[in-house]
């Protein structure tokens, strides 16, 4: 029984693996796998958020800024120097980490909605930075004309190409995330998270560990700008912004705080709903408000809680049958 | 003009760009001391409360021009039903963990702005001023006498709702509510219709805040985002929950941004005023006026 349902769920990872890999064969039109790829680039930051946020407690909302710095990282050095992707890609990453951990140094004072004020600030003042310097940022009109990276000469320029590119950022991504939340850092965020005094009194470094946080959101983040720059050779500075961090914020929210599978879940569920809800319009937003609401009041762990409960609710009905099963037993037993 | 003149001339820009904020800011402060929540809808609030109020004015239902005056009664008390609806919804909300609240009051904010999109359209329009558009000169200083006005009718709610909140029975039954959930209930005070008069006061706050400052900004659904942050960065400034904070935390809050685009570059202005802001959080959380202590590190 047991090694039969180990053969099913082995059969069906296979079978996921080969329709994700094939994807770009069977998607109708260019614009799906286009959709795909963004969704891609939006899981690498609910990721990062999660982490940040789920594990580690920090309210990070100036992730869409630090997004920002990771893609504005990439797109002047490759318009301005000709840097390829494969070396702007680490620099976006530790422009990213580095201007994460300053967002977060305030949170060594203050905590709670006082942080998140303070880094939704924080956000803002990075956003105006690249909306007003333009000689260096091109202001509002942003930057055009990235090239995209090649690969010993391969071009990755078509969607269908930067899709396995995104794939393997995300599921190194993901991999990564694993082992920062499976391991020693994880525990301490945990601790940090659930009672800060008492994670200090256990003698984990709370200051460090909570720079740390910030600091792995702002590398998810720097890394999903770089990729964005190059895939979509224009950026401006305008979704770099705090809307961009609810956003992902919801992401997170819908999909499961504090779990990773969780934060892929949100990010599908919310871009891909998106496609199919554009008939609506404007009702599409007011749709995602009063989600969100249903959400916070009536599963505030999201999907992953959603699904939990349903297997609770499955062994707590087949372990009510046998129960009843050997209480009538018991009846019959008694004279 | 010398530099003393546009000096103060600057400043009375800045105090009245100040009351709006502070009106908002009481609006985040009312709704915290009360319910312990941080509401993020405020800033849509203040558009909705702003839509209300000058749809009369400008005949925009049914065609009926409205006087000025009675279209801010009507604004402040289509707030105040608002308030009392919004205290239903909050209430099993503020019993949950701080980013679900935070969540939960941005969705219903999300969802106000977009309906009022849908209603009005995503383009705002201009109001004309009730007043004269021509400025008043006072020692060589010009005022707008529509800035004047809600100087004016800013500092009256202002220090209306302090005499009410020290002076009357049911002001004392929102402080000792505010201050002790348990003890005011034992004592025979409604504690939820405390909570709920707090939320309508501060809409209606809002609402004054939106139809007063109407005829100077550009009324749009997306008008109360910036405002709505900046409200929030003003009670944080004066101490969140505070209700003389707010006041002040909103008129320094105005003072320097008017300020900082006079002297500096109105490009950074927003910059300028949330790095001030960051630095009262890192010096003294508790805020310029420090009536509450936060939680500190």
């Amino acid at each position: 029984m047991k090694n039969k349902s180990s053969i099913l769920k082995w059969i069906l990872i296979g079978v996921v693996v080969c329709l994700v890999l094939a994807f770009p064969a069977f998607a109708k039109n260019r614009y799906q796998v286009h959709i795909v790829n963004n969704i891609g680039i939006w899981i690498l930051l609910s990721l990062g958020l999660n982490i940040a946020q789920g594990y580690g407690g920090q309210f990070n909302l100036a992730l869409g800024a630090l997004w920002g710095v990771g893609a504005y990282t990439a797109a002047l050095l490759q318009t301005r120097l000709g840097v390829p992707f494969w070396i702007n890609l680490p620099l976006g990453i530790i422009a990213g980490a580095t201007m994460a951990a300053f967002v977060g140094l305030p949170s060594f004072k203050v905590r709670s909605h006082y942080l998140a004020i303070v880094t939704i600030g924080l956000g803002e003042v990075i956003n105006l930075f690249l909306v007003n310097q333009d000689e260096l940022t091109g202001g509002a009109l942003g930057i055009n004309r990235i090239k995209p990276p090649s690969l010993f000469g391969f071009p990755i320029d078509t969607d269908e190409r930067f899709y396995y590119l995104i794939l393997i950022m995300v599921i190194l991504g993901y991999l990564i995330g694993r082992q920062i939340v499976g391991h020693r850092i994880g525990r301490a965020f945990r601790a940090l998270r659930d009672d800060f005094q008492a994670a200090r009194a256990m003698g984990v470094n709370t200051g460090f560990y909570q720079i740390l946080a910030f600091a792995i959101s702002g590398a998810y983040a720097g890394a999903a700008g770089v990729l964005f720059a190059h895939w979509n050779s224009y950026i401006s500075p305008d979704i770099f912004e705090f809307k961009s961090a609810l956003i992902v914020l919801t992401m997170v929210m819908i999909g499961g705080m504090g779990s990773l599978p969780g934060s892929v879940v949100g990010t599908v569920l919310l871009l891909v709903l998106n496609e199919y809800l554009r008939v609506f319009e404007e009702w599409q937003l007011v749709g995602y408000g009063v989600a969100i609401i249903v959400v916070v009041l009536f599963v505030p762990g999201g999907v992953v809680e959603l699904v939990r409960r349903f297997g609770n609710f499955r062994q707590r009905w087949s372990a009510g049958l046998t129960k009843e099963k050997s209480n009538m037993e018991e009846q019959q037993n008694v004279p | 003009m010398n530099t003393t003149s546009i000096f103060l001339q600057t400043i009375i820009g800045g105090i009245g760009i100040g009351s709006l904020y502070a009106l908002i800011a009481l609006g985040y402060s009312m709704t915290f001391r009360s319910m312990g929540l941080v509401n993020f809808a405020q800033g849509s609030i203040y558009m909705v409360g702003t839509y209300f109020g000058i749809i009369w004015y400008r005949g925009m239902v049914m065609g009926l021009h409205v006087p000025y005056a009675a279209a801010f009664f009507i604004g402040l008390l289509c707030n105040v039903l608002l308030g009392l609806l919004l205290e239903r919804i909050f209430r099993p909300l503020a019993k949950l963990d701080l980013m679900l609240m935070l969540l939960a009051t941005i969705g219903l904010g999300f969802i106000l702005d977009n309906l009022f999109t849908i209603i009005f359209g995503a383009e705002g329009f201009a109001v004309d001023s009730p007043l004269s558009n021509t400025p008043w000169k006072i020692y060589g200083i010009r005022v707008l006498p529509q800035m004047a006005l809600l100087i004016g009718v800013s500092a009256v709610l202002m220090v209306g709702l302090q005499l009410f909140l020290s002076k009357t029975k049911l002001g004392m039954a929102m402080r000792a509510s505010a201050v002790d959930y348990e003890i005011a209930r034992t004592m025979g005070i409604a504690t939820n219709r405390m909570n709920a008069l707090a939320l309508s006061i501060g809409c209606m706050m809002s609402a004054a805040a939106g139809i007063l400052a109407a005829p100077i900004v550009y009324v749009a659904p997306s008008m109360g985002a910036a405002v709505g942050l900046k409200g929030f960065a003003a009670a944080i400034l004066g101490g969140l929950g505070s209700i003389p904070g707010a006041i002040a935390g909103g008129l320094v809050f105005g003072v320097l941004e008017a300020l900082s685009s006079g002297y500096v570059s109105s490009q950074w202005t927003k910059a300028i005023a949330f790095i001030v802001m960051v630095v009262v959080l890192m010096v003294k959380p508790s805020g310029i006026v420090g009536e509450i202590t936060i939680e500190k590190v």
